[in-house]
């Protein structure tokens, strides 16, 4: 394989992926259609199906999903954040649920005993990590960027003032991103790293 | 002691309340409550005050701190402040091997420890490609159940005590002991369990265990009646509950509420029966959730609390339909010593006794996952009392905060 280089990290590999998820499929034709050249790149199926869009297109694509009458998607269930320092990057992770549309018999029997879900994601660079925030599409999403901030330092940004919610005002970095130091002290009681790391 | 003691000087003249307790005439009292009517129109002053709630008030289950600006008794703003037993599950997720992280998933819920092992064993399992034997599948659905009929009798119960009412919260401790004695049977520990291991369970359910199971069955099913004439059928305490706290449909989704609450806002949704997961499939129960036909409206503290009572019956029978159908063969799968899953990520949800947990894995092929990250239904529980929780009065905050039935270990994991 001679693809160019890019900063993208390498496609997990896909041992499992039989046929595309129906709901991600579903979301995938939507934004197709309502917003063309939203999603980046997508996975449709396997254990863990998704689509990728741009930060700056995310709250449009959330909104579209949330608003299709077929998706539903009514709840927020979970938003994380991952660092990739390999690439100099950092993701937010959106995991969607519909509580207003039951799957189908047929989706539940399927042999990957997935959840219904869509999974929105967003890649932003990692020495500038901002991402607009939905909690004004999901009012629970307040508290989820709130973590995330606190715990991985990403910058939510159209929203009001984010505190750490977690971790005290003053602790010192973001203790998830994969370069974090363990500090040697915090207000003069040493910090005694587990073994091994 | 001499007759005329502390009792006399109480009720003689000249004693602590002079005149008697009501004040002696009934004249001159009433001319001096229309003075006092009179002041409080003129001159006194209000004002709006701020203060902690928290986080050591023993309304707050754990160690919840509210800040709370109020009108009088009426609560007009109100921030929950949490993270005062944050553990860094997610970040001792990343640094162990998937074996070594179990035990503290039982940490984030220390109330519904067998239900989090489960998550956990779940996703990790998907995550490796792991197939779980049947009869492994049928031990941790019972575990799960018992522990969820534990930790709802527990909030039941504890709810009473928010409320003032004591005496319902001994009789349920009486079922609760013994049901942790259950669960201390089967693994050592009495809220901790590590039970339910990654490929199965720990230990098989001897034939003495699912005896004293049943029994326990029995009893709780004896119980429950009385538990609902003190709690569920009391006159006061649905005056209590009835009409407080409404969170609607709307409010609940946007918010992430899950689990009894959800239920009680007439959101007929249930992990296990609507994604279904283990073997949750084989079972036949009913999922109740809005009005309960007793009082109130939909979406109040008194809807919450019958939802949880309602599903103790419901766990009976899913407890009772494994027992019967509990296959023979081996509980634990032959795992490596160190378990690689391949490269990939999972999604994973479940339904705990406080709503839905959730977890998203991601794993670069080592023994340690390179991402962790959990779902608390506590989280999305809790916060939903900023939008709630303003206008209430004081005491009906406490009522709010009681019928979520958070635990603070989750909320902070």
């Amino acid at each position: 394989m001679s693809e160019p280089k890019d900063k993208t990290p390498p496609a997990p590999p896909r041992p499992d992926v039989g046929e595309p998820d129906p709901v991600t499929a579903r979301a995938l034709a939507l934004l197709e259609r309502r917003a063309p050249g939203a999603v980046l790149a997508h996975e449709p199926g396997g254990r863990h199906p998704w689509l990728r869009v741009g930060a700056d297109r995310l709250r449009e694509a959330a909104r579209l999903l949330r608003d299709d009458p077929d998706l539903a998607l009514d709840c927020c269930h979970l938003i994380s954040g991952v660092d990739w320092p390999e690439t100099g990057e950092m993701e937010v992770l959106y995991h969607l649920v519909s509580y207003a549309r039951r799957p189908d018999a047929a989706y539940r029997r399927r042999p990957l005993k997935n959840d219904p879900f869509v999974c929105l994601r967003v890649r932003v660079p990692r020495d500038a990590p901002e991402v607009p925030t939905v909690m004004d599409l999901w009012t629970g999403a307040d508290w989820h960027e709130r973590e995330t901030y606190d715990l991985l330092g990403i910058r939510f940004t159209g929203r009001k003032e984010l505190h750490r919610i977690l971790l005290p005002e003053d602790w010192p970095g973001h203790p998830l991103r994969k370069d974090w130091e363990y500090p040697a002290d915090y207000h003069g009681v040493p910090i005694i790293p587990p073994e091994g790391l | 002691m001499s007759p005329g003691g502390v009792r006399g000087a109480a009720q003689g003249p000249g004693g602590l309340v002079p005149g008697g307790l009501y004040g002696g005439g009934g004249e001159p009292a009433a001319v001096e409550f229309h003075e006092r009517q009179e002041l409080v129109g003129r001159d006194l002053r209000t004002e709006e005050m701020v203060f902690n709630m928290g986080p050591q008030h023993p309304a707050t289950h754990g160690v919840l701190r509210v800040v709370i600006r109020t009108d009088g008794e009426v609560v007009r703003a109100l921030q929950p402040h949490v993270g005062n037993i944050h553990r860094c599950c997610e970040k001792i997720g990343e640094s162990v091997p998937y074996y070594q992280w179990l035990p503290y998933v039982d940490r984030m819920d220390y109330l519904g420890a067998m239900c989090n092992e489960h998550l956990a064993c779940m996703a990790i399992e998907r995550l490796a490609g792991i197939e779980v034997p049947e009869r492994a599948e049928y031990c941790r659905v019972i575990v799960a159940e018992v522990q969820r009929i534990l930790s709802h009798i527990f909030a039941v119960g504890v709810y009473g005590l928010d409320l003032g009412a004591f005496t319902p919260f001994l009789h349920q401790f009486r079922e609760r002991e013994r049901g942790l004695d259950l669960l201390d049977h089967l693994s050592g520990g009495r809220l901790l369990y590590h039970y339910v291991r990654i490929g199965g369970v720990k230990r098989d359910l001897s034939p003495e265990w699912l005896d004293e199971l049943r029994a326990f069955l029995d009893a709780v099913e004896r119980r429950l009646p009385e538990y609902n004439t003190l709690l569920l059928h009391n006159r006061i305490f649905q005056d209590r509950t009835a009409g407080v706290g409404v969170i609607d449909r709307d409010t609940a989704l946007r918010w992430g509420v899950t689990g009894p609450s959800l239920r009680a806002a007439d959101v007929d949704w249930d992990c296990r029966r609507d994604v279904p997961y283990s073997v949750y499939d084989r079972f036949d129960f009913e999922v109740p959730h809005g009005h309960s036909g007793i009082a109130g409206v939909v979406g109040d503290c008194f809807q919450r609390h019958w939802v949880r009572v309602r599903e103790v019956e419901e766990s009976l029978k899913i407890v009772r339909q494994a027992l019967a159908g509990l296959p023979e063969g081996p509980v634990l799968a032959n795992l490596p010593a160190s378990l690689r899953p391949p490269e990939g990520e999972v999604y994973v949800r479940a339904e705990n006794p406080r709503g839905e947990l959730a977890a998203y894995m991601v794993s670069r092929g080592k023994d340690t996952a390179y991402r962790i990250r959990c779902r608390g239904p506590s989280f999305s529980n809790i916060a939903v009392i900023t939008e709630v929780g303003e206008g209430t009065l004081i005491a009906d905050l406490v009522a709010l905060i009681g019928s979520l039935d958070i635990v603070l270990g989750e909320v902070d994991r």
